[in-house]
């Protein structure tokens, strides 16, 4: 065998031996690294001080964070405020936990509108258009954290929750939130190097973390990460949502419909056909004017 | 064959006819019109502050609640009763059986009018419902989402059940000629919406696939699109059943005497068919329960609901269908009839309201509001339909 | 973490048959019911059936 040879054999070998099995042109797309926040609630001191630049960023409801006492019962977002800190008791003593949307890799509340109103964008927030939205309000039917929350008492609804800041994003700086805390339990980047430094922090400081991060796979996994001293069911999370993506659940229905429509029709038809029995009397006269029977 | 090809003499004259015919005939005061009038005007009048003042000022809709009695009893309730229109149609087009030519139009109608009203309802429910034009236009497609397919089979199928419906119309406003062009659609109408409406009875359970997390186990499955479709079935011929009896009764002047003889043979033929598909609904129910292992979830207030809904509104109805159908007992029908139909509005409360969200404290429950409204659209349904009934031949005259 | 313990999915599988078969003779049982008691009088209920068809 000369090197030439050689040289054509191991090329094949390498095509044949090794098939490539995904068959989807995955370099045509264009890479899709979201980014998210990283939230410590170790290192959270509940000063709430992310809910009034939130609230200020987007001209909602600014709480009056000195006097309202709200850490007393536990608040969800509403349609005033995209974010709320909650205060919750532990066997580690008080936890604060915030809560805002979790903007998920894979939405249901954008796979459930139907006019793309609700938008996953390619930098990773989960944003809402006005012009497209028609307030049937199935995104909050879908959404497995109750997020979306809509304006009942305006003639005009609006679909409210929290956009992760994308117009700020836009002009290149962090969300709201994230700048505004004094404690640095917001981190902001892509998730990839946040799920990197959360791990960092849990393996570094085993003791004081549970083993878990809580937006890595929930519901398909978000771009919002969480850490936590106690398991995430005490302090608000709920843990029985699976790691499946939700627009997955609807994902068989919505192809197979097309099989349906292609289906059915012709079986109908043949139904339709072969039931034919006044055709079916016709021929068998036909037969016997004919004259063969006799 | 389009209007513009008849003489515009011809349009003058349909419309005097029309504006003839839209004069009320009969006597004004009867109980339904002294009841149906001051609900319809009272839900107007809702509805004037629902549109001004947002849907919390008369609904009790809340952030856990998105989905209320509009959308739980008007839209999804009315549509799988109407269910009766495709079953029909694929009985008498498809298998060719003859016996139920004779209430097919009148089921066609009633179909027609519950597309038309009960999903036009969704409108009322829609906060911003004029972006409804946009899943239309196609200025923002969202094929993604299963209410896209919902909605687009909605229109598809009203525009279906119409073209079914035009030859009577075609009939009543003497355009012969119209009316045999319309007549020689109505194979391929047909089959397209038996195909639509298998895929938006379903697509209407599909609706609640990503609401996993939030619907009693009991409740949920993946499997939520085909009960839902298979429980339209059934739905729409009891429905059909109770129709009739009160049809026969309220209009018997207009149903020829053939028919009426004929009536007791056709109800025996949806009686059994709405007996074998229960049996068959409950055992879909009985293997979706099995291989959920739900055995545990039945302990409890949730599984004695489940239990009522399931035992009592599917099993029970489907037994006294059977019954009535051997003994010819149709008392006991129409007895069923009722009982399904009221568990298909359960199953669909439940799916939608009550077992949705079920371990949140403060449930929903309907504003006295947004039941006048239901009442208005109801009333004003059946309002069209006496209007239709009276002038065109939807009844059989034989 | 219950991922890595075995979980066997089919665990209900076995079930589901003798379900289907109880339906099969469920169901035959049904039919035949509902076929009613004309069975015993075979005259009108041939003529019947041919009605139908």
């Amino acid at each position: 065998m000369d090197r030439r040879q050689f040289l054509v054999a191991s090329a094949t070998l390498s095509v044949g031996g090794i098939p490539n099995v995904n068959i989807k042109a995955d370099d045509a797309k264009e890479p899709r690294e979201f980014v998210g926040v990283l939230v410590d609630t170790t290192r959270c001191i509940g000063c709430r001080s992310c809910e009034v630049a939130c609230s200020e960023t987007h001209s909602n409801y600014v709480p009056d964070i000195t006097s309202d006492n709200a850490l007393e019962s536990i608040r969800d977002t509403s349609e005033r405020q995209f974010t709320v800190v909650n205060r919750f008791s532990t066997e580690k003593g008080e936890v604060f936990v915030k809560k805002q949307c979790l903007h998920c890799w894979q939405p249901a509340c954008a796979a459930a509108c139907l006019v793309n109103a609700m938008l996953k964008t390619k930098e990773g927030p989960v944003t809402w258009d006005g012009d497209k939205c028609m307030g049937c309000r199935f995104c909050m039917i879908s959404c497995p954290f109750d997020i979306p929350k809509f304006e009942y008492a305006s003639w005009n609804p609006r679909i409210m929750k929290c956009n992760m800041c994308y117009e700020r994003l836009q002009e290149g700086k962090k969300p709201a939130c994230v700048e505004s805390c004094p404690a640095d339990a917001l981190m902001f980047g892509q998730k990839r190097e946040l799920m990197e430094i959360a791990r960092h922090r849990v393996y570094s400081h085993p003791d004081n973390y549970v083993h878990h991060i809580y937006g890595e796979n929930e519901a398909g996994g978000s771009g919002w990460l969480y850490l936590s001293a106690v398991p995430f069911n005490q302090i608000g999370f709920r843990t029985d949502l699976g790691t499946t993506p939700y627009p997955e659940y609807t994902r068989e229905f919505l192809i197979s419909i097309p099989l349906i429509e292609f289906g059915v029709p012709a079986f109908l038809l043949a139904l339709n056909t072969l039931t034919d029995r006044k055709d079916e009397l016709r021929k068998d006269d036909e037969w016997t004017e004919s004259g063969v029977e006799k | 064959m389009s209007t513009a090809a008849i003489p515009s003499n011809e349009l003058v004259r349909f419309g005097k006819f029309f504006l003839d015919e839209l004069k009320p005939r009969g006597k004004w005061i009867t109980p339904f019109n002294v009841i149906s009038i001051p609900v319809i005007l009272l839900g107007l009048v809702i509805l004037y502050f629902r549109f001004t003042q947002g849907l919390g000022s008369v609904t009790n809709l809340s952030q856990q609640y998105p989905f209320g009695f509009w959308i739980g009893f008007d839209v999804m309730t009315g549509v799988a009763l109407a269910g009766g229109a495709y079953v029909l149609c694929f009985v008498v087009y498809v298998l060719r059986l003859e016996k139920y030519h004779s209430i097919l139009k009148v089921t066609i109608l009633n179909g027609l009018l519950a597309y038309v009203f009960y999903s036009g309802a969704l409108v009322l429910d829609l906060g911003r419902p004029w972006h409804i034009i946009n899943p239309i236009i196609g200025n923002s497609f969202g094929y993604n989402s299963v209410l896209f397919l919902v909605a687009w089979h909605f229109l598809l199928y009203t525009g279906a059940l119409f073209l079914e419906f035009s030859p009577t119309i075609a009939e009543w406003a003497h355009w012969e000629k119209l009316r045999k062009f319309l007549t020689s659609l109505t194979l391929g109408t047909v089959i397209v919406g038996i195909t639509l409406s298998m895929l938006h009875q379903s697509g209407i359970g599909a609706m609640f696939l990503m609401a996993k997390p939030k619907i009693h186990p009991l409740w949920y499955s993946e499997y939520i699109p085909l009960l839902y479709f298979v429980s339209s079935i059934f739905g729409g011929l009891a429905m059909v059943i109770f129709e009739g009896t009160i049809s026969s009764k309220v209009f018997s002047n207009l149903i020829g005497a053939k028919t009426h003889h004929s009536h007791e043979d056709v109800i025996l033929g949806l009686g059994k068919g709405a007996a074998i598909t229960m049996f068959v609904y409950y055992f879909f129910l009985a293997f979706i329960f099995m291989h959920g292992e739900k055995w545990k979830l039945l302990n409890g207030p949730w599984g004695y609901w489940y239990l009522v809904e399931v035992i009592g509104f599917v099993l029970i109805p489907c037994f006294m269908f059977a019954y009535g159908v051997r003994n010819r007992r149709f008392g006991v029908i129409r007895v069923a009839a009722i009982m399904t139909v009221l568990g298909v509005i359960l199953n669909r409360q439940n799916v939608c309201l009550i077992a949705y969200n079920w371990y949140v404290p403060n449930k929903y429950y309907p504003s006295w509001e947004e039941i006048v409204v239901t009442l208005t659209v109801v009333f004003v349904e059946v309002w069209v339909f006496r209007w239709v009934v009276t002038r065109m031949s939807v009844f059989s005259k034989e | 973490m219950e991922y890595y313990s075995y979980v066997n999915i089919f665990e209900t599988k076995g079930l589901a048959y003798l379900l289907l078969l109880s339906f099969l003779v469920l169901g035959v049982l049904l039919i035949r019911y509902l076929s009613g008691p004309e069975r015993k009088d075979p005259g009108p209920a041939k003529k019947d059936r041919a009605a139908h068809g």
